[in-house]
């Protein structure tokens, strides 16, 4: 899961002249490594290319005709020419069939993703608002009871396995208590208002547990970031000018607090759609992290590969979109 | 306010280190502390008992001498990739920091590239490919998790070769050897540490996730791989809580110590960070 546990994240390697378009070309580079990899990965890894390519099923369905199957997919010729067939198909959406779902692998991703997403975004803002106001809090009462208390429950929950704290949750609102459903996104029938409801139903677990992982990320950098911003003159002059404490930290410390909060959002947003993955398992959640648990079993290769591809574009994305907010939110960059 | 602070972190950083020392002993001794082979074969789901503390699982196997004998396990495989990874990112970025120009842009570029590659499903796609394996998982992990330590390496590399004390020593003739045993490692070495504490811990979690999944070894049952058993062989559905809910909690404390560990030693080595706190 977490590729990155460090409270303080890393500072982005910045160029001076970085503009927009340096940033662009970066992703764009980062995206030919991730194709390439995917490309590279099922021909150089042990085993048989032509299986690591159509997965197990496919692989045993083919029967005999495993040689044409080999020809078909181009892997008797040289590699190079086998990357040129690659990127067209990837360009034209021929990203493989799907043995396991019984349908090409381009489908059975997109079916998921809106239902991974549906689950990822709102918890991300949730999130995002829930440690503004609690790291705000925790910074502003530094060293009291309430920052003590505040620091170390954030501590405990950013330890956990989430996926761990889920089933934990599922156990007792679920199994016991009978509050919520045990699994899935709904009980199907319904159509509309009673449809949306009864989604909601279902999502509010999930939606807890992973608004609750990237809260506790969010809430260190805040605590961190108001800390340092408490110190500075302008906080001063503000508190000087005989502000009350609620309009000094809400419109003047927060607002610049909150500017690494988007970048670091972009940075983790990879973590949180893997932990997201992890957390959809235990609920069945129809997103990619089920299709990607079943896939695994299935060992369906091609399905594995395009989440993979699917998931990094995703990320890439997010970056990009950060870079662009970015300015918005902090002037002093514009 | 000043001393209070410190004293205070620097007792969590403690309590961190003696939970995790805690977690390293029993690894250590565990042939003498669970209490029976965790491979030998009794009753089926049999309830906790003073016979079988934590029951037995759906094999009948000893659930409390799992769970002892798979934190060496878990706390190697986060160990070895934790080592692993943090050696390769100290290496690249002593390199980037000191060499600069064209080996450092194209270093930072792959640096940068890693760490926005989302890494579980990277590792999902390599492990399901090189199949199960203590050492392949440390592998890929160590391959994985070595670009923060290299970005703060290099940063620390180059603001330390920017100072007055270490232009000095160069006027005076000291070369890039000298002043990288002399300067640069003691101004690094701490930051190193607490980037190894909590890569270590990024490592486990990682290992955990990935057992979980189903991708673990077999062989050399982790917590992780347990909670995968409970949760794929009916333990969770049949509200077995005295099988997931350990493993978990466990994985939970070593990185709950690990991470008291890591603030501890970031808080003495960052000037900047004891002054906010001061504050």
């Amino acid at each position: 899961m977490a590729a990155e546990t460090s409270a303080v994240p890393a500072q982005r390697h910045e160029h001076p002249s970085a503009t927009l378009a340096s940033r662009a070309a970066r992703y764009l580079a980062a995206l030919f490594i991730i194709v390439s990899l995917n490309f590279l990965l099922p021909r150089l890894m042990p085993g048989d290319p032509l299986m690591n390519l159509v997965g197990e099923e496919g692989y045993y369905a083919a029967g005999g005709a495993l040689d044409e199957l080999r020809s078909e997919l181009g892997l008797d010729e040289p590699l190079p020419v086998q990357y040129g067939r690659y990127l067209r198909g990837l360009l034209s959406g021929d990203w493989g069939y799907s043995y396991l779902y019984l349908r090409p692998v381009r489908d059975a991703i997109a079916l998921h993703l809106r239902w991974t997403l549906a689950l990822v975004l709102p918890s991300i803002i949730i999130a995002a608002l829930l440690a503004a106001v609690l790291g705000g809090l925790a910074a502003w009462r530094r060293g009291s009871r309430t920052d003590i208390g505040l620091s170390a429950g954030n501590l405990l929950v950013y330890a956990m396995p989430h996926y761990w704290l889920a089933m934990l949750l599922l156990f007792v609102f679920s199994f016991r208590l009978g509050w919520f459903p045990l699994g899935r996104a709904t009980s199907g029938g319904a159509t509309d208002l009673p449809y949306l409801l009864d989604v909601g139903w279902h999502m509010l677990l999930p939606l807890v547990v992973i608004t609750a992982f990237k809260a506790t990320y969010d809430f260190l950098i805040v605590r961190n970031s108001v800390v340092s911003i408490l110190g500075e003159d302008y906080v001063l002059m503000a508190q000087a000018k005989g502000l009350s404490a609620a309009s000094v930290l809400f419109r003047h410390v927060l607002r610049n607090a909150l500017a690494p909060l988007v970048t670091v959002t972009a940075i983790q947003f990879g973590m949180v759609l893997s932990g997201a993955l992890l957390v959809e398992v235990v609920f069945s959640w129809p997103g990619m992290g089920t299709l990607i648990y079943d896939a695994i079993g299935a060992r369906d290769y091609p399905l594995l590969q395009a989440a993979f591809l699917i998931i990094a574009v995703c990320v890439l994305l997010a970056n990009f979109i950060a870079d662009v907010l970015y300015p918005l939110l902090d002037p002093r960059t514009r | 306010m000043q001393l209070t602070e410190h004293v205070r972190h620097n007792h969590v950083a403690l309590a961190g280190a003696v939970l995790f020392a805690a977690f390293v002993l029993a690894a250590a001794l565990a042939p003498l502390l669970a209490p029976h082979d965790p491979w030998a074969h009794f009753k089926p789901f049999l309830l906790p008992s003073t016979m079988h503390l934590l029951g037995t699982d759906d094999v009948g196997r000893d659930i409390l001498s799992e769970l002892v004998t798979g934190a060496r396990v878990s706390l190697s495989v986060g160990l070895f990739s934790g080592a692993l990874a943090v050696s390769f990112g100290v290496l690249v970025g002593l390199l980037a920091g000191f060499r600069r120009g064209r080996l450092d842009e194209l270093l930072m570029g792959l640096t940068d590239v890693v760490l926005v590659i989302p890494a579980l499903p990277l590792v999902i796609l390599v492990s399901v490919y090189l199949g199960p394996g203590l050492w392949h998982t440390v592998l890929i992990l160590g391959l994985v998790f070595w670009p923060s330590t290299a970005r703060v390496v290099r940063s620390q590399v180059l603001s330390v070769r920017q100072s007055g004390y270490v232009e000095a020593a160069r006027a005076l003739g000291a070369g890039d050897g000298w002043l990288m045993r002399r300067h640069v490692l003691p101004n690094v070495l701490p930051l190193v540490l607490a980037k190894f504490v909590l890569t270590v811990a990024a490592a486990m979690l990682m290992e955990a996730s990935l057992s979980f999944l189903g991708l673990g070894d077999p062989l050399a049952k982790s917590w992780g791989m347990m909670l995968h058993y409970a949760f794929a062989r009916g333990g969770f559905i049949n509200e077995l809580w005295w099988w997931y809910l350990p493993p978990g909690l466990c994985i939970g404390l070593c990185i709950f110590a690990l991470t008291l560990v890591s603030f501890g030693i970031e808080e003495r080595s960052d000037p900047r960070l004891r002054r906010a706190l001061d504050r």
